[in-house]
């Protein structure tokens, strides 16, 4: 028989707040010293009352604006209830009765074309803190840093039936949340994770099998493989009848390569949630609704369109450019300055892409001007600087934020020399120390005179400009 | 046998005492709980930093009963007052035996009413929002509010001067223009008495009641008595808001943090369960679970959200005696003293006596007592209410 | 209130009751619980729920970062710390 599978995906996202969700400590500890980053609301002492940070609203709503969700003009706060060592309250705040957003909509693309993927609601709430296990072997550490940091929950309908489907999600997740600068989204960092819930029907059946929840995946390789895994299992257990699938929550073990049930407590799923009392409704009113959705982004599909059509880059140059906001502001800003569209995109995506590459960065790593890269390709198609003195800048650019291109390729000696005389006195040397390439030339050998060109180049230092050069050096070989 | 779970020294001209739910810095906050015995606060509450601004001084901490949740303090894990096998408040105490000239506490379950009622005091539980709760051991959130006991209602106004205010701290205060309302006094003329809520008082409670009806007619207040109400339902439901918040805002006290740890234990479970068990008194244990209960998936649509309309039924109610009442006059509890005996018996009568509590504790109206009753006002009525009360002091005992 | 229910409420709320706490606290429940099912007879199927007494609505605080607090006094009393953690018995997964 042929089976299908069927997913449904939890992403809970950090939002890059500077504060916390419900106090003002800080939202970002990501290697920080244990428990310095936190106060007595978020370590459990009484007395505090949480009060919603506004930025938490207003990132929530926008998250939901770009999954197309529609937003809850009146969304409230729920305590959801249990004991674990990371949850100091012993409660978590969360959204339950009226989530900021809900019912959206998310366009993936994957080898087997375009497909809609619903999305249930998105809610806003507080992070657990993290656990500790390797510290002592008897003892379980508890930092409640993260604690409170704001996240939002985006529950999608079962609407996947793949890893690959599951990847391409995860990355349009990803693109359209950082486009709105909401969050960063790396897994690696724990700012995006991943809850899967998945089961297996009989192709074309419409009645869902058994599912299951996994949890604890750290990369999308890891989902990917926990996907294929959990999907075999399935299919065994209803095949080969090898076990009872039964609902349940599962750990996925990514050195072991196969996921685990996790211990149940007979009072699972019991959160006893009620509204909460000590935070008052948050009511989103036109001018707040109107304000948020005049901040959005361009988004990437549009950009995507607007780069082909109006300033006629390719195809693949725009699919490479709309995969980061970064690269497109960058993209953006050079453009204005330089005024070459295909020239910004060929520095971009091979000059900036290779020093990203060499540095181990990704893409939304992009941390330069982009005005001063328009300056920079503009001196370079201007002939002022040589394009591999170009390069040099452009990595001093990456370390130095506040590099201005003209004024330090001229205190670096990067000006390309005008003094035609200069460069006539070095082909002439050039051509005296290396009669074999000379002759060569003359016997028809067009390359030979490269080993010129070079040699002129380095003593130069690359401030010249390449075809007056090769015009001087035909030109005094020919005076010979 | 404590009044005081800390005494301390104050030089102000006008002293106070705080009870053990109000966060005190440098000395302990103990909620009259195993579980926080010792526990002191790295904050204080917003209501003394306002007190201490203004020159009053703290004379010192007065015993509570568990999370102030009970009848008058007979379940403090310090010890219950008790004189003449009648259980007697700290805080009023305090109060009454001129060693401060006026206490503050938290109202979770009309706790400082009743004292207030059986000790000859003035109290007013301030419209909720009008003071802040930051820094309060948080109960019952949706309707505890810090209230002032003294020995005349013109203290109560002053103190409540002093402490009404917005703060940012805290997500329920209300704005400023709003607290500001209760400036904006006015002369109560007519109080209505609702004749469902004398229910189950002695002799000694319904003679005060009429004694003070005479006393507001004579000063030209009309009285008027209406039969049936729903406000008598508010404590049905009151106690199952309060339970459950209880049960939700106790769960953070685990041994884990901070407090009390069980000495014996096997495994994360064995640490909390040890813990709890040992450090929770009984009245606790049972709201907590009552509570929890209330909450459950089979029981929150049926139980839970039934009482949080019937909040607003109960509000709404209110609001119809308020277009043509302009104060409620109801008994604080069912009798003047509670014996040792009496609660031993039943020790679940803070379930039962707060019948008269808890209409103003779930609508977050204010209420005056003097002269052992009690008159719910109009929110933002506070201080004509306690003007009332004065024409009362003057002519009562 | 029967016992299994009251076996699943005390390990909901990591609580235990002796037997005569637990015979004197389901009759306390069973009265509590009455009490509450009683209101069904007032209909309420058009009353909207009241969390808040107070009509207001949207209190939000900028974002702003404020450290008041050190980790040293957060921990003072705490009952078991190791290296700037809370420390509990080892949680195993």
């Amino acid at each position: 028989m042929k089976y299908e599978t069927v997913i449904g995906l939890e992403v809970h996202v950090e939002l890059a707040t500077k504060s916390k969700i419900f106090c003002s400590c800080s939202a970002h500890s990501y290697g920080a010293d244990p428990n310095s980053h936190v106060c007595p609301a978020c370590c459990g002492m009484p007395g505090m009352l949480p009060v919603v940070n506004k930025r938490v609203v207003d990132y929530g709503m926008k998250a939901g604006m770009m999954l197309n969700c529609h937003i809850n003009r009146t969304t409230t706060f729920d305590k959801k209830s249990y004991y674990y060592p990371d949850l100091p309250a012993a409660y978590q705040t969360t959204q339950w009765f009226a989530p900021v957003a809900v019912n959206g909509l998310v366009e993936i693309e994957t080898s087997k074309g375009k497909k809609s993927v619903r999305i249930k609601q998105i809610h806003m709430e507080e992070d657990a803190g993290k656990l500790v296990h390797d510290i002592r072997e008897d003892t379980t550490h508890v930092d409640f840093n993260r604690t409170s940091v704001p996240l939002i929950e985006i529950v999608s309908q079962p609407d996947l039936s793949s890893a690959e489907e599951v990847e391409a999600y995860l990355d349009r997740l990803k693109n359209l949340l950082r486009f709105a600068k909401v969050a960063e989204c790396e897994m690696a960092h724990g700012t995006m994770r991943c809850d899967v819930n998945l089961s297996v029907r009989p192709e074309g059946s419409d009645k869902l099998g058994v599912r299951t929840e996994m949890k604890n995946m750290n990369s999308i390789e890891a989902i990917k493989r926990a996907i294929e895994y959990e999907t075999a299992r399935h299919i065994d257990a209803l095949e080969h009848n090898t076990e009872v699938l039964v609902q349940e929550t599962r750990r996925w073990d990514d050195i072991k390569g196969k996921s685990f049930a996790m211990r149940s407590k007979e009072t699972a799923g019991d959160y006893r949630y009620f509204p909460d009392p000590n935070v008052m409704p948050v009511v989103i009113d036109d001018e707040w609704f109107d304000a948020i959705q005049s901040s959005l982004p361009e988004f990437p599909e549009v950009k995507r369109e607007r780069y082909i059509n109006e300033i006629g880059l390719s195809e693949y140059d725009a699919d490479q450019l709309v995969k980061s906001i970064a690269i497109c502001e960058c993209f953006e800003d050079a453009y204005a300055v330089c005024g070459s569209a295909k020239d910004s995109a060929n520095w971009l995506l091979s000059e900036c892409m290779n020093i990203l590459n060499a540095r181990q960065m990704t893409y939304d790593m992009l941390d330069i001007d982009g005005k001063a890269l328009g300056k920079l390709i503009k001196l370079v198609s201007d002939g002022k600087v040589g394009r591999a003195n170009g390069k040099k800048i452009l990595a001093d650019m990456f370390d130095n934020r506040d590099i201005e291109p003209e004024s330090y390729a001229k205190e670096n000696g990067y000006i390309v020399s005008n003094d035609t005389s200069l460069i006539e006195k070095v082909a002439k040397e050039a051509i005296a120390s290396n009669p074999r390439a000379v002759n060569d030339f003359k016997s028809g050998k067009e390359k030979a005179i490269m080993a010129l060109f070079g040699a002129c180049m380095k003593q130069l230092k690359g401030n010249c400009d390449p075809n007056t050069l090769k015009e001087i050096l035909v030109d005094q070989i020919n005076k010979i | 046998m404590k009044k005081y779970t800390v005494k301390t020294e104050t030089l102000a001209e006008c002293k106070f005492v705080a009870d053990d739910m109000i966060l005190t810095k440098d000395i302990p906050t103990t909620a009259g709980s195993k579980m926080l015995d010792g526990y002191v606060s790295l904050f204080e509450a917003d209501v003394l930093t306002r007190l201490f601004d203004k020159g009053y001084g703290l004379a010192g901490k007065t015993n509570v009963g568990e999370f102030n949740f009970d009848l008058v303090g007979e379940t403090s894990y310090n010890g219950a007052m008790v004189e003449d096998g009648i259980i007697k408040n700290a805080t009023a105490s305090a109060v009454k035996d001129g060693e401060a000239d006026f206490a503050i506490t938290l109202d979770v379950n009309g706790t400082n009413r009743r004292a207030t009622a059986q000790s000859g005091l003035v109290s007013v539980k301030p419209t909720y929002g009008t003071v802040s709760r930051f820094g309060t051991i948080p109960v019952a959130c949706s309707g505890e509010t810090v209230s002032i006991v003294a020995t005349n209602a013109d203290k109560c106004k002053e103190v409540l001067s002093v402490i009404a205010g917005h703060d940012d701290k805290d997500g329920t205060s209300l704005p400023q223009k709003e607290i500001d309302k209760i400036k904006e006094e006015k002369e109560l003329k007519k109080v209505v008495v609702l004749k469902s809520m004398l229910k189950g008082i002695n002799s000694e409670v319904s003679e005060k009641i009429a004694n003070v009806c005479e006393i507001l007619r004579k000063n030209g207040v009309e009285v008027t008595e209406i039969d049936d109400s729903v406000i008598a339902l508010s404590n049905k439901a009151w106690n199952v808001l309060m339970s459950a918040e209880l049960c939700n805002n106790v769960s953070r006290y685990d041994g884990v943090k901070y407090g009390y740890r069980a000495q014996n234990f096997v495994g994360i479970d064995g640490l909390y369960t040890n813990s709890r068990t040992e450090a929770f008194g009984l009245l606790i244990k049972s709201a907590i679970l009552f509570g929890s209960e209330t909450l459950s998936t089979s029981n929150y649509m049926k139980v839970y959200d039934k009482c949080l309309r019937m909040r607003r039924v109960i509000v709404e109610e209110f609001a119809k005696m308020f277009a043509s009442y302009d104060a409620v006059l109801m008994p604080t509890c069912s009798t003047f003293a509670y014996t040792q005996e009496s609660v031993q018996k039943d020790m679940y009568m803070p379930f039962t006596e707060n019948f008269y509590t808890a209409p103003a504790s779930i609508t977050g109206l204010p209420a005056v007592v003097v002269d052992g009753v009690q008159f719910v006002g109009n929110a933002f009525s506070e201080n004509s209410l306690l003007s009332l009360a004065k024409v009362i002091e003057k002519e009562g005992k | 209130m029967d016992k299994e229910t009251l076996r699943r409420l005390e390990l909901l709320n990591q609580l235990r009751l002796t037997e005569e706490e637990k015979a004197s606290f389901m009759k306390f429940f069973d009265e509590r619980y009455e009490d509450a099912c009683s209101l069904d007879s007032i209909d309420t199927s058009a009353v909207e729920r009241m969390v808040h007494v107070m009509p207001v609505m949207t209190v939000v605080r900028e974002d702003v970062v404020k450290q008041n607090f050190a980790r040293e006094d957060l921990q003072k009393s705490a009952p078991e710390t190791d290296e700037g953690y809370w420390c509990v018995p080892r949680v195993v997964e």
